[in-house]
């Protein structure tokens, strides 16, 4: 009868210790599957008050910078969630400050314990076990149970070990809640953005076909962007362009970039002034902008059957005029940016400027061009557009511009800043003086060279100028047939000629594969072979000679001479 | 293009007449040697042509350095203003001995 005592205590024991592990299951659940944090919290101080028979239990967080003590959720008879508390004061505090489990067997007897508590609750501790939360050192807070309710009121070692364990797992619950909760915000933020970007997207004009003459390319640095250009038709068949940049970036920029845009394109269709447009979109944007936002922005007036542009600058970047002749005008901002002053000029129109294209194209960019770095990493700055630009020039405008933006993309450095080129386009037809696609052969060298002479003359080029650019063509289609064309010598030459702003220029399109440019370069003079000798003819009889780089869709080459008509 | 060979004094003189192009070139090529190869020495009539292009030039220079390597007389003769003007493009108007007319290059020989 003696042996029973102890196998009665071993059962207990058994039976306790399938409680705690059914206990940390059920609470290991509850987070898990745990919706709402604060509720799982105060279900688990109810199952740890249960479990360890006593009267109260209260978690405290850690808050303002680990400067504060805060209950968050309390159970028992009286709430005191909110109590707020300095750090380390208190046994809870003490509790965090040493990372220790304390176990306070009588009160009454213990410093840190704060009676100011009880006496604004009238509720009376007598026994506290405290349990500190933290994960990987980081210090969340800690679990606090009052008031062991058996007869000596005493918390046993076991209930501290048990404590201690509920606590961690409490711990990361709360962790992972709090991660779950900036990642929902985060994503849901994101969301936004993407929602802003596709808003911005809209307010884009859509891509025209190759002949309109405007064209442009937006590329965000990041969701948002704070640049944005656009154009219409107006009914009197101009078309009128804008170009801006907002100052700052991320949401609030986007969201002036959209006002911007929108003001000028509502204005835009009933202003047909570009310095009376700045003016009123200046005047609009001063009056409900937040302070220190301002917009650069260029807005234009194009008439596609003149070619003539009317161009007013609010403090943005020069847009260039490169010239049919490779030449390159500026036309720098002569006003600040608008939002800036309502006070600039008396009659509230900016200036304007105007000019024709005359076979050349306008480009307008922001500083996220200039000051962007391409292919090998180097800035662009003002003389490596201007070289990109004629680099460009004898494609198609509406690839010129995605050509560029691709320059500026296709490293794996991110951009700069926001991307954003306009181009507008003497797109009037060519007045083509010639058109022949013929087979690329010997035979046919002889009606190309006839039909050249005659066109040259016709376009009033002397007789000199004229057997200049018959050499330099037949020369050209020579190479086509010879090293484009090669062995298999089969093929077509398209030979196209135009006159365009005082100079003769000649297009020659193959099929053939394509050709390195490299190797058709002009040998020395001195280097008497006969091999060179076509190139440097071409060069040396024609004002500009180069390859059309990537060639056309469809074509296998394409070179482009140009020659003053003298 | 057209050609006709004559001799003078021991000279093989070549008269071309037409477009010396990519594809008559070849033959001018052929003429030029076989010419060189005849005879002492080559006079090259330019006065009927209406054009010549780079491999036209590089024919006469092909038959120039044969001449050179052979010891032979190599000329141009009266030059048309449309070959000059390729020649001068080629910088070749001061390499090749150029003379107005057969008579004076026949002269300047003797």
């Amino acid at each position: 009868m003696e042996q029973q005592a102890p196998e009665t205590a071993v059962v207990e024991v058994r039976q306790e210790f399938s409680n705690y592990l059914e206990l940390l299951a059920v609470v290991g659940q509850d987070f898990a599957t745990s919706l709402d944090i604060d509720e799982t919290i105060r279900l688990t101080l109810e199952r740890i008050v249960n479990y360890l028979d006593a009267e109260a239990a209260s978690l405290f967080m850690l808050e303002n910078n680990d400067t504060e003590i805060v209950c968050r959720v309390s159970v028992g008879p009286c709430n005191i969630a909110g109590l707020r508390l300095k750090y380390g004061q208190g046994i809870v505090g003490q509790s965090i400050s040493q990372q220790a489990s304390l176990m306070v067997r009588d009160v009454s007897k213990d410093a840190n314990f704060l009676r100011s508590v009880d006496e604004k609750t009238g509720f009376t501790t007598r026994s506290i076990l405290c349990a500190p939360m933290s994960l990987n050192d980081v210090h969340l807070g800690a679990v606090e149970v009052i008031n062991k309710r058996n007869a000596e009121g005493l918390f046993a070692e076991r209930d501290r070990d048990a404590l201690r364990v509920l606590a961690a797992s409490a711990a990361l619950a709360i962790r992972n809640a709090t991660l779950t909760k900036t990642l929902i915000a985060q994503q849901r933020l994101q969301r936004e953005l993407e929602l802003v970007a596709e808003l911005q997207l809209s307010l884009l004009p859509d891509r025209r076909e190759a002949d309109f003459p405007v064209h442009g390319v937006n590329v965000p640095a990041r969701t948002v962007s704070g640049d944005f250009f656009d154009f219409f038709p107006l009914p009197d068949g101009r078309i009128c362009f804008d170009l801006g940049d907002v100052a700052g970036k991320g949401i609030q920029a986007a969201l002036l970039m959209a006002k911007a845009s929108s003001l000028v394109r509502c204005l835009g269709k009933s202003v047909h002034l570009p310095g009376e447009l700045l003016g009123m979109v200046n005047r609009e944007i001063c009056e409900t902008a937040s302070r220190g936002m301002f917009v650069t922005l260029v807005v234009g007036i194009y008439d596609p059957a003149s070619g003539h542009v009317i161009l007013a600058n609010a403090g943005h970047e020069p847009p260039l005029l490169l010239a049919a002749d490779g030449s390159v005008r500026d036309f720098p901002a002569a006003a600040p940016p608008v939002g800036v002053s309502t006070d600039l000029f008396a009659d509230n129109r900016f200036p304007e400027v105007s000019f024709d294209l005359d076979g050349g194209s306008l480009y307008i960019f922001t500083d996220g061009v200039t000051e962007g770095t391409i292919d090998d990493g180097e800035p662009l700055g003002g003389d490596g557009i201007r070289e990109l630009l004629r680099e460009v020039s004898p494609m198609p405008a509406v690839e010129r511009v995605d050509e560029i933006a691709a320059r500026f993309t296709r490293s794996d450095k991110p951009l700069h800043d926001d991307l954003t080129i306009l181009v507008v386009q003497d797109a009037r037809p060519d007045a083509h003086l010639l058109e022949l696609r013929l087979p690329a052969t010997a035979e046919t060298l002889r009606e190309i060279r006839d039909e050249v002479r005659t066109v040259s003359a016709q376009a009033g080029c002397g007789e000199e100028c004229t057997e200049e650019i018959v050499l330099a063509v037949n020369e050209a289609c020579m190479n086509i047939i010879q090293h484009a064309y090669g062995e298999e010598g089969k093929g077509e030459i398209i030979v196209e000629i135009r006159v365009n702003d005082g100079g003769l220029e000649v297009r020659l399109t193959d099929f053939a594969a394509p050709v390195d440019p490299e190797t058709v370069k002009p040998r020395p003079l001195e280097e008497l072979r006969p091999g060179g000798l076509g190139t440097r003819f071409m060069s040396e009889c024609m004002d500009e000679v180069r390859f059309v780089l990537p060639p056309p869709a469809g074509a296998g080459n394409q070179l482009w001479m140009r020659k003053r008509i003298a | 293009m057209k050609h006709e060979v004559a001799k003078e004094q021991g000279l093989a003189v070549v008269a071309f007449s037409g477009d010396i192009d990519f594809g008559s070139s070849p033959e001018a090529r052929r003429v030029l040697l076989d010419a060189l190869e005849n005879e002492g020495g080559l006079l090259v009539n330019l006065a009927a042509v209406a054009y010549i292009d780079s491999s036209g030039v590089a024919s006469l220079i092909e038959a120039f350095q044969s001449a050179k390597g052979s010891g032979s007389r190599f000329a141009l003769v009266a030059v048309s203003d449309a070959a000059m003007r390729v020649l001068r493009l080629a910088h070749l108007e001061r390499v090749f001995p150029i003379f107005d007319s057969v008579a004076d290059a026949v002269a300047d020989a003797g």
